[in-house]
């Protein structure tokens, strides 16, 4: 299990493009992925989840991968994170 | 990868949940909006549904959204016009409507079966909003 601190530095957090990104990366591997923010705690992999945990722009956001390819899904999730889901 | 049809007696209904959809899903999947009937009045058209269904069919199958009542009726129609091997890989969504549908484009983005896409519709029924 490998864990990661981000924080969204895109202005408008996990609105609706953005969490399909992650939904949509968290997908492509087998690995579970868990989300936390906002206090609260979702399933990376299901897209209503995650716009619902309201998490905004600049605020912290906790990566749980657990699986075979955690590695790769996480160096993903970051990557997506860190060039704020490539929309800006 | 699985298509998406959005069945609503408004096709204003079936046009604004497509476009949401649209903005999350990969621009590979086909999600179909299929509203109204012919003179522009309320109401589900069994014809138009099975030409909506053959549209969004790439071989890999189609999840259905329904709105009210009578969408699932006019659903099971055009299933019934389609041929046995066409209807095999089409799975109407016990799912509420926008929710469902955006589940199921961005699961169908992943490039998963038409059980799973709809499944994953289905997983929105429990959201609650508050």
């Amino acid at each position: 299990m490998v864990q990661e601190n981000m924080v969204l530095t895109n202005e408008l957090g996990l609105h609706a493009r953005p969490a399909s990104a992650l939904t949509k990366i968290a997908l492509k591997y087998k690995s579970n992925v868990t989300l936390q923010g906002n206090g609260k705690t979702v399933d990376a992999k299901s897209i209503i989840m995650v716009m619902t945990m309201g998490v905004k722009g600049g605020c912290p956001l906790i990566v749980i991968a657990d699986g075979p390819d955690e590695l790769e899904c996480m160096a993903a999730i970051q990557d997506l994170v860190e060039n704020k889901f490539y929309e800006e | 990868m699985v298509g998406i049809v959005v069945i609503s007696h408004s096709a204003k209904v079936a046009e604004g949940v497509k476009a949401m959809a649209d903005q999350m899903a990969d621009k590979s999947v086909s999600i179909i909006a299929c509203g109204g009937i012919e003179n522009g009045e309320l109401g589900t058209d069994p014809m138009k549904i099975m030409e909506a269904l053959i549209r969004a069919n790439s071989g890999d199958g189609v999840v259905v959204l329904v709105d009210l009542g009578s969408a699932v009726l006019s659903t099971y129609t055009a299933l019934e016009l389609l041929d046995k091997e066409e209807r095999r890989l089409i799975k109407i969504a016990d799912a509420p409507l926008i929710e469902g549908a955006i589940c199921a484009s961005v699961q169908a983005s992943g490039g998963f079966s038409v059980n799973e896409v709809a499944a994953a519709a289905e997983s929105a029924r429990s959201m609650l909003k508050l």
